[in-house]
């Protein structure tokens, strides 16, 4: 039954639909690196994202690029305002992490309403049909929509990883990831510095659900649905890690996709909650990739600082 | 004279820095040890590993003759090992008397079960709580605030409410993280006293201060660290003069 | 009457959840948005264990109960060893993931539900009867939280929620706390489930969504974190809501959503503008004060 074309089949499936999870999966990563928050608000943003798109391919009759860049422009509108009317107001105060998280969730459930309400509840996608020409290489089914999905996300990484390494905004944001008191002393802007992330973020996300939405139906929840995906592929990846988080985004969507084989389709999405469960009992602090700091918690860090100049890393 | 708490071969680095560079320390019953030097020599992040609170890279901490090293920050403390910080972290919603009733070696109140259906239980210890609480309370001279809350109190005294706190399990080794940084007058008496008054009850008790007089008045020996290591012990006296030791400590 | 009934009992349902979430959430300091599940585990399993496995209905309540108290140290054990971010995110996924479960089973009736679910009380006594058995719960619980939040318990938990590294300075164990308070107040979403499958007799899994974790979560920060009655207050609030919307006439593909809205907007607004809620908490344990005013 398992013939060497089927397996190379769902591989390829699997890595092709592995774009939008990876960029969901950097976009939430990143933000929890440079700004220490788990960005439940995503689900909204990725929400947002979509019906932009939808509105303008399918209301509008806008072409296909006019779409992407409205999306973009409301997604980055969006973020914005989501760093500087939330997240700063929040960080201004001083609150606990339940209360950013009990904040970033309302939003997502606030928007995720707000789509019911105007869109309704049935499945959405972008372009009104799913359907791409398909190739078949040797006995593969290669679809007109893999290959430019697969090239925007490498392209989005390459992207993104030059700018971290190359530019100097980019650097600051590694400088402030591991150390945001240290980075302002010298200097750097951290306001500045957490709304480029979060614009990143919000950039990612746009396009990975462009992507998601030109190949799959879109309901007001799935940005949540996808998120956790995220979520979990940012916990095993290892907290602080972004290319780790990439990775397990890649791994366990060819695990999903795969699972086709063994379970039928009504519980493969379960498969994404047992992914997150494992995740936490048996990767709470990542895989461990090659010198990796891992995320400790505020107490920990305020008793090293206490001994150790600041400038070091940290257990 | 007992050895109540004995370290060795402790050693921990955070990424380029030493913290800890080969420890070897013993705590007697009784004997007050000031632990002295520079910023940033290692002297709190000692405390952290000991107590737990950081995982050594190697080394061993021994209580009383039995090991702690697989044991948690709360087991350790439950096992007789007591700590101070030098932020104080009392509990700001509850008052005084309540920061030190929780701080017993056991608490019975901790258990949910206790509470629905150990009535008795609770009320036994509780009185006993109270007891020592107040007692601990007067001897620092707090007896007048044990009802206020702790933030209305001045620096100083909440410093002395962080140790009665410290006192409440009835620790067989105290560690005092620059009990007298920011306090004066009357509370300064106040510590110097409680912490002889403890030691004289053999309790091992490890100062760690920058304040010299009260090193030098108070403890019965000194080590000097220096970037993560031991540099000297002897006589509070000697650690004093030494101009070599002066000069690491002043250089920075 | 049977309207006016019904309104009662679910409303004090909710404040039995409201309740015992803000045991959790505003007492235990725990984040956690999986409490309808728990109140789906109770009412599920209190109707399998009376209907498919004839269980007399008190006892299967029992067990409702139980097994939503098994499910929670199972999720908050593996979670609150790492931390208690963590036991947030494991509850998203407990909460969503077991929800496809039962949908997708073939004995919890799946996604059209559970019917059939034996009666109590009701067919000898009267619906009175039922009501004053989940008023006398309700009442129960509140007290039982209050009770709690007064006492030694109490007392840790305040200090555990001020600074756990203090905490754990003076030997207290935060972890097996936060645990048993997980423990409690998610057992007692489950005995509110149980007491709902036997009045309704009939559960779907659309009962135990995202929506009503939303709601419970409302009632709380909007009634008031952290004192017995504002809880109550947000309860009565949130049910009353919805009524009065229901007098819109507007059609359920909106009337859905519009009352999602109202609630997450609910919150947003009072998290920014009075985030203590309408009851507001003290900021120093109640119980030190209660002694105080006694002696």
């Amino acid at each position: 039954m398992l013939e060497a074309t089927i397996i190379l089949q769902i591989l390829w499936t699997s890595l092709a639909t592995a774009s939008y999870y990876v960029l969901f999966a950097v976009a939430f990563a990143l933000v929890l690196k440079v700004t220490r928050l788990f960005n439940f608000a995503q689900a909204a943003i990725m929400t947002i994202a979509f019906y932009t798109a939808f509105v303008a391919v399918q209301w509008l009759a806008w072409p296909a690029w006019a779409a992407f860049a409205a999306m973009l422009a409301t997604t980055l509108a969006a973020s914005y305002a989501l760093e500087r009317i939330g997240f700063e107001a929040l960080r201004k105060r001083g609150v606990s992490v339940m209360f950013v998280f009990v904040f970033t969730f309302m939003v997502s459930e606030f928007v995720d309403y707000l789509a019911m309400l105007i869109f309704g509840t049935w499945p959405q996608t972008i372009f009104p049909t799913m359907f791409w020409p398909v190739t078949l290489v040797g006995n593969i089914a290669i679809s007109a929509w893999d290959l430019p999905a697969m090239g925007a996300t490498v392209g989005a990484l390459a992207l993104l990883f030059a700018f971290m390494r190359f530019s100097r905004v980019g650097q600051f944001m590694t400088g402030v990831a591991d150390n945001p008191d240290l980075a302002e002393l010298y200097g750097i802007s951290k306001r500045r510095i957490f709304l480029v992330t979060m614009l990143i973020a919000g950039a990612f996300s746009a396009l990975g659900m462009f992507l998601y939405g030109t190949r799959a139906q879109v309901l007001p929840q799935t940005g949540l649905s996808l998120m956790l995906f995220a979520v979990a592929a940012t916990i095993i990846g290892g907290i602080g890690n972004v290319a780790g988080a990439a990775i397990a985004a890649v791994i366990l969507g060819v695990i999903q996709n795969a699972s086709i084989l063994v379970i039928s389709s009504e519980w493969q999405g379960f498969l994404l909650y047992v992914f997150l469960f494992l995740a936490i009992i048996f990767f709470p602090n990542g895989l461990r990739l090659p010198q990796r700091r891992r995320f400790v918690t505020a107490a920990r860090e305020a008793l090293v600082e206490q001994d150790a100049p600041a400038a070091e890393g940290k257990a | 004279m007992r050895d109540v708490l004995a370290v060795r071969g402790l050693n921990k680095r955070f990424g380029g820095i030493v913290v800890a560079r080969n420890i070897d320390l013993t705590l007697h019953a009784g004997r007050v040890v000031g632990l002295i030097g520079p910023n940033g020599a290692g002297k709190t992040s000692l405390f952290n590993l000991i107590s737990g609170v950081v995982k050594p890279d190697s080394g061993t901490v021994v209580l009383d003759g039995a090991p702690l090293d697989p044991l948690k920050f709360h087991q350790r403390i439950h096992r007789g090992l007591s700590r101070t910080w030098q932020h104080v972290r009392l509990f700001p919603s509850l008052p005084v008397l309540d920061n030190l009733l929780i701080a017993t070696r056991d608490y019975p109140g901790e258990r949910i079960v206790n509470v629905l259906f150990g009535r008795r239980r609770l009320k036994e210890h509780d009185e006993a709580a109270r007891e020592k609480a107040t007692d601990i309370l007067g001897r620092m001279g707090l007896a007048n605030v044990a009802h206020s809350l702790v933030t209305d109190l001045p620096y100083g005294q909440q410093k002395l409410v962080g140790v009665a706190r410290a006192l409440m399990g009835e620790a067989t080794c105290l560690l005092l993280d620059e009990p007298m940084a920011g306090v004066e007058g009357a509370s300064y008496a106040a510590m110097q006293r409680v912490v002889r008054e403890v030691a004289d009850r053999g309790v091992a008790v490890c100062v760690v201060e920058h304040n010299v007089a009260f090193v030098r008045d108070l403890c019965d020996e000194g080590i000097f660290m220096f970037s993560g290591a031991i540099m000297a012990r002897g006589s509070v006296a000697e650690l004093i003069r030494d101009p070599h030791l002066t000069e690491l400590y002043f250089g920075h | 009457m049977e309207y006016l009934d019904g309104l009662i009992v679910i409303v004090g349902l909710y404040v039995i959840l409201a309740a015992s979430f803000n045991l959790i959430i505003g007492y235990g300091g725990l984040v956690s948005i999986a409490h309808p599940v728990f109140f789906a585990l109770g009412a599920y399993a209190s109707a399998i264990l009376a209907r498919d496995l004839a269980l007399p209905v008190p006892l299967a309540m029992l067990g409702g109960t139980a097994v939503a108290l098994a499910a929670s140290i199972a999720l908050a054990l593996p979670s609150l060893r790492v931390s208690g971010d963590y036991l947030l995110i494991a509850s998203i996924g407990f909460q969503l993931g077991l929800l496809e479960v039962i949908k997708n089973l073939r004995f919890t009736g799946g996604s059209s539900g559970f019917i059939n679910i034996p009666p109590f009380l009701i067919r000898d006594f009267g619906r009175a009867s039922y009501v004053a058995l989940v008023l006398a719960a309700t009442a129960g619980v509140v007290f039982l939280v209050r009770w709690i939040a007064r006492s030694d318990y109490g007392r840790a938990m305040s200090a555990m929620r001020d600074d756990e590294l203090a905490f754990a300075s003076i030997g207290r164990n935060a972890m097996w706390m936060k645990i048993a308070i997980f423990a409690l107040g998610s057992g007692l979403a489950g005995l509110a489930g149980a007491l709902y499958a036997h009045y309704f007799r009939f559960v779907t899994p659309e009962q135990f969504e995202l929506l009503q974790s939303a709601a419970i979560l409302t009632m709380v920060v909007v009634g008031g974190m952290r004192t017995t009655w504002g809880p109550v207050v947000g309860a009565l609030l949130l049910e009353a809501l919805p009524q009065a919307l229901a007098f819109l006439n507007l059609p359920p593909s909106v009337l859905g959503p519009i009352q999602g809205l109202l609630f997450t907007g609910l919150v947003l607004v009072f998290m920014f503008f009075r985030p203590q809620g309408l009851v507001p908490a003290q900021d120093v344990w109640r119980g030190a004060r209660a002694a105080k005013e006694s002696r």
